[in-house]
């Protein structure tokens, strides 16, 4: 009735009229604007804040320094490692960071006051790359260790905190016996560099406060209000339930808004100003406040010469920028993907987080997918390459098959894997030519988040209008749009009959947050056992009325049938409850049971596959190329709503197309961001996309979620990269290892190819 | 800067305010004319979020003074009702967070005044100047020229 359809977004009329409220649309009476202080220097003691002259300038209700924090809070964040202040105390550690804040009337009066403060720096040398962080003698970020923890791991896994020098933590994972090396024909060493990109997001980050009476409440552009509520209590040392948090629609994340952003800085100024505040970020803050993390993989892959894989060691270094953010979690998920949707006798692997003077490096969409597929599946086809066989046939050798275990103590894969590799290809048109070539790739992740819970409500009104409670953030994927779809379909209505509840950490059910690709796979189950659950209350209490068996009973329309019957339950409700009726309510949840055999602790919830097949033509006089087909393929395992799965996995596979092409972050060895702005950091606009370009939804029902779904929204982006480096490999025999692939490079490359060719 | 009174139209309505005329367009629209779905992002004439008509033109509501409109007719989302290109928005799914869409829809129902008839190729160049970081435009493209068939069939 619902599943399957590509009903409009429940959402339209409101976004489509314009009248859709985002964080940034809320105002407060007496609310007062919030600018920050930049740190100019990337790596410097703080000698002096003086913000004397702020604090009387026209306006200003509140100047926050390190001399204002009140003493008893916990002024410092980050997810695993406690390593961000809100203001900086003793250092600045990238260009951007925060030193003070200022709440006034108004934001050209906080500009204006931010002018006045005084800081006083000692330059000290500064690290900007993985290499410089790396070196002998270099200056520490953290001279002394902060406050952190390290996940629980299941076998084969392992993480360590601070291993070494400028390095917060490293995660490993190791199956099978090393000595299979020995066996292989071939051993390959490669080395592949990962870009940088930065989300845009195009709701800047931005949060109100309002601290009063004891009670915190904010408002604000995040993707996952409970655990926002969750350090907001342990920063301010409140209890959760002194703290209220909503989210309204969110502009955009991709990743950038988890966990803390602009919130404590703006709670700490209403605190202090005694009035509500906006902290609004511009988008050029943007880029200062989180990044993607650029990487550097070394893989050594042993091989038999018919392609045969048997065992890779990979040694991945993130570039984490200057504080932990969620740089643990991404470590630990491109240590785990590295090896590849492939069949292995010996993985090890080693992912460290190297801390430099740049921004900090956090989630974004792939969350170490990306950059473990882009080297991944790139080295797979360089080996297939030189052995002299084919991509596709290499592939076909070794891909994991359909439920088969990814690591020993691990779930299923459940997508035929070939089966979508086969589908991209069949729906590429290639003929050779000189200068064209073909490549492809497939991208894989562990999908739905690592033991995450979920829970949902949903209530039926006497009159059969639903209700659903369900913490996960419309953020541009349609959750108020696929939820209702699970639930109609479940109770027998229609999903405009259904209404999300607006989320408020109050009364929302709890959610660990919208990321991961959880929202059909994780928080959809949740969903569906709370409809389920209040389905079979109604049809027990019709049974009980009705004095027949419970499955004699069906719900349609909120009429009960049985047989030829149909009846109303308005009525009938309100016969038993009386006239102001009653409201059916259940509860749902769902959680990956623990299992401390699951190298994660638990076994993945869901697949996330991508495959993609591109083509281009390369212009050997300039470099240049186009990509003149790009067909990317996802797996729903069953589409909730098609258009909205075509959505998902077109944006994506076209934020792994930039970052192939063009898009990325470019700091010089000070640590200044060279290109940090809108108009100079370019992004993929409408005349970006390749000629022909086509996103397939495959439906091949093997998921856990209701109906058979799984997960979308970062798969199609996994395999872009590589497929197009291997379509230049194919085009003109040049093999790039760093991105973004551009003219530069692939000139460069083919002067490199003709030189060595005309070496004796 | 002293205030001065500025007289427009907006969204067909006659309309003063009396502020600096060197404010940005964009905030008095949002704050003096509630005017939500003008939406702020770069700040910068780039991202094209806060596209409004100025007599028919698209313009950056960011990066215009309010002087400048002094007299003209300034078109914002909010004007749109039950437009062609909104239904095919919503048919399509050209939108996803939501964000650019105002200015999407602006941007290209200027389009459709200038060119009835524009190719695949002339819609994506058209659009470029805008920036949607959700859907990968081809749903947008794909929208755009759905309304335009529509809008010349009923013309």
């Amino acid at each position: 009735m619902s599943i399957g359809l590509s009903l409009p977004r429940a959402d339209g009329a409101e976004k489509l009229s314009g009248r859709a409220t985002y964080t940034a649309d809320i105002a407060r009476p007496g609310m007062l604007h919030a600018k920050l202080l930049r740190s100019s220097h990337a790596h410097a003691k703080l000698l002096r804040v003086d913000a004397s002259r702020a604090r009387t300038a026209p306006g200003v209700h509140a100047v926050l320094t390190r001399e204002d924090v009140p003493s008893g809070l916990m002024p410092i964040y980050g997810y695993f490692i406690k390593d961000q202040p809100i203001v900086a105390t003793d250092r600045v550690r990238y260009i951007g960071d925060i030193i003070a804040a200022v709440a006034a009337e108004t934001e050209a009066q906080a500009v204006a006051a931010l002018a006045l403060i005084e800081v006083e720096y000692e330059a000290l040398p500064v690290v900007a790359s993985i290499e410089a962080a790396l070196a002998e003698g270099a200056p520490e970020l953290f001279p002394t260790a902060p406050m952190g923890i390290v996940p629980a791991y299941g076998e084969g896994a392992r993480g360590a905190l601070r291993p070494a020098a400028n390095i917060c933590f490293e995660f490993g994972y190791r199956m099978g016996e090393p000595s299979v090396f020995d066996t292989c024909d071939h051993v390959f060493e490669d080395e592949f560099r990962f870009s940088r990109m930065w989300h845009y997001h195009l709701e800047p980050f931005v949060s109100v406060a309002d601290v009063r009476d004891g009670r915190i409440e904010v408002w604000s552009s995040n993707q996952n209000p409970f655990p926002l509520r969750k350090e907001l209590s342990r920063i301010f040392r409140m209890p959760e339930n002194a703290i209220t948090v909503r989210v309204p629609y969110v502009g955009g994340g991709f990743g950038a808004k988890n966990n803390c952003k602009t919130e404590p800085a703006a709670v700490l100024l209403s605190m202090l100003a005694q009035r509500p505040v906006r902290l609004a970020l511009t988008l050029e803050e943007g880029f200062l406040t989180n990044t993607q993390h650029a990487a550097i993989l070394r893989l050594r892959t042993g091989v038999m010469s018919d392609g045969r894989l048997v065992a890779r060691q990979s040694h991945i270094e993130l570039d984490s920028g200057a504080y932990s953010d969620a740089s643990p979690l991404v470590a630990e998920k491109a240590g785990y993907r590295i090896p590849g949707p492939y069949q292995w006798e010996h993985v090890d692997s080693l992912c460290r987080c190297v801390m430099t003077n740049t921004a900090p490096a956090g989630p974004f969409r792939g969350f170490g997918g990306t950059q473990a597929a882009w080297a991944s599946e790139s080295q797979i086809d360089m080996i297939a390459r030189r052995l002299g066989l084919s991509p596709l046939a290499m592939r076909q050798k070794n891909l994991l098959k359909l439920h088969q275990a990814f690591m020993p103590g691990e779930s299923g894969v459940d997508s035929d894997l070939e089966d979508g590799l086969q589908t991209v290809l069949a729906a590429l048109h290639h003929t050779p030519a000189p200068d064209r070539g073909l490549g492809f790739a497939v991208g894989f992740k562990d999908g739905g988040g690592v033991n995450k819970p979920a829970q949902a409500r949903v209530k039926v009104s006497t009159n059969g209008d639903v209700f659903l409670g369900c913490g996960t953030v419309e953020i541009g994927q349609g959750a108020r749009t696929a939820m209702p779809q699970i639930v109609a379909e479940i109770l027998g209505t229609s999903a405009a009959r259904v209404r999300v509840a607006p989320i408020d950490t109050d009364h929302t059910p709890f959610d660990q947050g919208t990321n991961a690709s959880s929202g059909v796979a994780v928080m959809g189950q949740a969903v569906a056992r709370a409809a389920t659950a209040v389905r079979d209350q109604v049809l027990a209490f019709a049974a009980a009325r009705m004095g027949a068996p419970p499955d004699t009973l069906r719900l349609e329309d909120w009429h009960i049938i049985r047989g030829n019957e149909r009846l109303p339950l308005g009525p009938m409700i309100m016969r038993h409850y009386g006239g102001t009726g009653f409201e059916f309510t259940a509860d749902g949840f769902f959680k990956s049971e623990a299992d401390h055999h699951a190298p994660l602790e638990a076994r993945c919830v869901y697949w996330e596959i991508g495959w993609a097949a591109a083509e281009v033509e390369v212009d050997r006089g300039t470099g240049q190329f186009t990509v003149t087909q790009l067909v990317v393929a996802g797996d729903a395992g069953r589409a909730i709503n098609p258009m909205l799965c075509r959505g998902q996995d077109e944006g994506s596979a076209i934020m792994g197309y930039a970052q192939a092409m063009f898009e990325t972050m470019r700091y010089d060895a000070a640590g200044e961001l060279l290109n940090g702005d809108a108009l100079h950091y370019r992004v993929p606009l409408a005349d970006d996309l390749p000629a022909r370009f086509t996103a397939l939804t495959l439906e091949q029902g093997h998921g856990p979620g209701p109906f058979g779904s799984k997960g979308l929204g970062e798969g199609a982006m996994l395999p872009v990269t590589a497929a197009i480096a291997n379509a230049l490999h194919d085009a003109v025999g040049i093999r790039i290892t760093e991105l973004p692939l551009t003219p530069e490079r692939v000139l460069h490359a083919l002067d490199q190819l003709s030189t060595a060719k005309a070496l004796p | 800067m002293p205030p001065e009174t500025i007289r427009f139209t907006l969204d067909g309505r006659d309309v003063a305010i009396t502020a600096e005329p060197t404010e940005p367009l964009a905030h008095a629209l949002r704050e003096s004319f509630a005017a939500q779905g003008v939406r702020v992002a770069c700040s910068r004439a780039v991202c094209g979020a806060c596209t409004v008509l100025v007599d028919g033109t698209p313009a950056a509501s960011c990066a215009m003074f309010l002087w400048q409109v002094e007299g003209a007719c300034v078109e914002t989302v909010a004007g749109l009702r039950d437009h062609p290109l909104q239904q095919a928005f919503a048919r399509h799914g050209a939108f996803q967070c939501g964000y650019c869409t105002g200015g999407f829809l602006m941007l290209a129902k200027a389009l459709l005044a200038e060119n009835p008839s524009p190719s695949r190729a002339e819609i994506a160049e058209y659009l470029s100047s805008n920036i949607c970081r959700c859907t990968g435009y081809s749903v947008i493209i794909e929208a755009v020229e759905q309304a335009a068939a529509g809008m010349r069939a009923t013309a």
